[in-house]
């Protein structure tokens, strides 16, 4: 076709339409569409890839296993449902907090210097942050140890070792890494907080805790809202974290449900269930895209 | 107390934070110029004297290149494809509204919002079946695919905002949709197409498990080094761990460094605008 009878052709409005979306759906039929469908169809088989037998038809058995807890299946969702939350609200209140100390900083020296140190956690790759950390909580090089005892005391901690609290420690990492997160967002509420009305606040003498909830909360909830939204959904996924530092032990303490997901697909090669385990995963991920989605269009709705 | 103090006072403590949480990696790259001895050293060596071994050590490993060079080509490359399809897509969704519009921007966002293994888990049986793993071009289609809908997400929000008047003035002066697409719009995106750029370019220079699980020896990358490098000598190479890392993070701060106003969008898929 010569260049003339293309842009003829890119006249008719289909046509553009079409051509327009073709790649990014020729993308997502071959790497998505497919293997979705492939998988959706494996959960109702069973499929060793170590067996090296052909996938044998196996009904509603893998939904039925995953109900009846087989492999402490529940057990996973629990310790990852707890990593969510209690991870989540940690960040999100000191996260809040730090925001608040960081709003009026607009005129500081090194600014930007000072925040690219604060956001540095939430851009390194969790593999090498999970190395390092097992590297700080080491039992007898490791200065945490060093720094706990000579402030507190405190005997030698095997902080990944222990099984009361290597859950704590992985989840302390997590913290660590996603409150200057959620401190990005609170900066990002507290912008949204239209300038006349903080001033006409400040005007009418109003206490700090009636700002906030007065003229903050109304401006900054649904930035907030969607920041908490969008930890849940990652927290939900952590995996990359845990693999270096414990790979889900000592036990099962650490064992979130990515973790054994991973554990099953790639070590122990158990396709049938895996696929039956994402299938439920992805149940999941579409409920909470949907709240997602639905939070994004009241803000809209609402300005 | 006088306004200048508590100013100053203020100042010190936000920097006191920020070291706070940047400590951890401030160790690392202090470690990283330790001799062996010196990081298993009890209790932890504050004061040492610097070496620059560990480095001529990494650079001289005959892995290290393929893996820095792997490391840039795959995501470069799947950015560049992702960005210039996933621009396409977002300005038929931002212009055309085609049915389905809000389905297909909901199903690109739930792929990023399911973990990784039960991504990944089919499209592995896939390309062992086709025989694609350890194959470049295959992994970068992947994460071509997986950086599609972010890019899409941050880029239709942009053009959202971009007046149609510009695309109806262009077609009325007898401009194509080419002219208008490439020469009008494109341009008035600039900083989404940046954000898009930047964040997925941070994405898949720090991925690690699809490059462990579709890619293989030849397409390893930084992250699967640290992940799979790490043991020697019957433990792990804490010298090797400490300056991989330290050199791998250059990249990720310096883009925060510069692209600081971008760092919101980009962590919200285009979402949340504004600057902090």
């Amino acid at each position: 076709m010569s260049t003339n009878s293309i842009s003829r052709a890119l006249d008719n409005r289909k046509f553009l339409v079409f051509a327009l979306l073709a790649p990014v759906l020729a993308f997502f039929i071959v790497f998505n569409t497919i293997p979705t469908l492939w998988l959706l169809g494996l959960s109702f088989h069973k499929f060793s890839l170590i067996s090296g037998t052909p996938p044998e038809f196996f009904g509603i058995r893998n939904f039925q296993d995953i109900f009846f807890n087989k492999n402490n299946i529940w057990g996973d969702l629990r310790r990852t449902f707890l990593f969510v939350v209690v991870g989540v609200s940690i960040q999100t209140v000191l996260g809040v907090l730090l925001g608040f100390l960081f709003w009026g900083s607009k005129d500081m020296p090194g600014r930007r210097v000072a925040l690219t140190l604060l956001f540095t956690p939430m851009v390194l790759t969790p593999i090498a942050t999970g190395t390092f950390f097992r590297f700080i909580y080491d039992p007898t090089f490791g200065a945490l140890n060093f720094l706990l005892s000579g402030l507190f005391g405190t005997g030698v901690i095997d902080f990944l070792g222990n099984p009361s609290i290597a859950y704590w420690a992985v989840l302390a990492v997590d913290c660590w890494m996603w409150t200057p997160f959620m401190t990005l967002m609170t900066l990002a509420a507290l912008g949204s907080v239209p300038k006349a009305e903080l001033e006409a606040a400040e005007i009418d003498r109003l206490s700090w805790p009636q700002r906030v909830s007065m003229v903050i909360w109304h401006h900054g909830k649904f930035i907030l809202m969607l920041g908490i939204l969008l930890r849940t959904i990652d927290a939900f996924k952590t995996l990359d974290l845990i693999i270096p530092m414990t790979k889900g032990g000592p036990g099962q303490t650490t064992r979130l449900v990515a973790v054994e997901l991973n554990k099953q697909s790639f070590e122990s090669f158990n396709m049938g269930w895996s696929s039956a385990v994402s299938v439920l995963l992805l149940l999941i991920s579409i409920a909470m895209t949907s709240i997602f989605i639905y939070i994004l269009n009241r803000r809209r709705k609402a300005g | 107390m006088p306004q200048r103090l508590r100013t100053t006072l203020y100042y010190a403590a936000l920097w006191l934070v920020s070291l706070i949480f940047f400590a951890p990696v401030a160790w690392i790259i202090l470690s990283s110029f330790k001799t062996r001895n010196d990081i298993l050293a009890t209790p932890p060596k504050l004061i040492f004297s610097p070496t620059f071994e560990n480095y001529v050590d990494l650079f001289t490993r005959s892995t290290f290149m393929l893996q820095l060079i792997n490391s840039v080509f795959l995501s470069l490359a799947a950015v560049i494809l992702a960005v210039f399809v996933s621009f396409l897509a977002a300005f038929c969704f931002s212009r055309f509204k085609p049915k389905g519009t809000d389905f297909l921007m909901f199903l690109l966002l739930s792929i990023r919002m399911l973990p990784g293994p039960a991504v990944i888990m089919p499209v592995y049986l896939m390309y062992v079946a086709f025989g694609w793993k350890d194959n470049h071009i295959g992994l970068i289609f992947f994460y071509a695919m997986f950086s599609i809908p972010f890019s899409v997400w941050i880029l239709k929000g942009f053009l959202d905002g971009v007046s149609t008047r510009f695309d109806e003035t262009g077609r009325v002066n007898g401009g194509s949709w080419f002219h208008v697409i490439f020469k009008v719009v494109l341009p008035q995106v600039k900083p989404g197409l940046i954000a898009a750029f930047i964040f997925n370019l941070i994405f898949v220079w720090n991925e690690f498990l699809f490059n462990f699980i579709i890619g293989g020896v030849s397409t390893q990358n930084i992250p699967y080094a640290l992940a799979v490098g790490a043991y020697a000598d019957g433990g792990l190479n804490w010298t090797f761990i400490a300056t991989l890392t330290s050199i791998y993070i250059v990249p990720p701060v310096l883009f925060i460094y510069f692209f600081q106003k971008y760092l919101l969008v980009g962590m919200t898929f285009g979402t949340v605008r504004g600057e902090v």
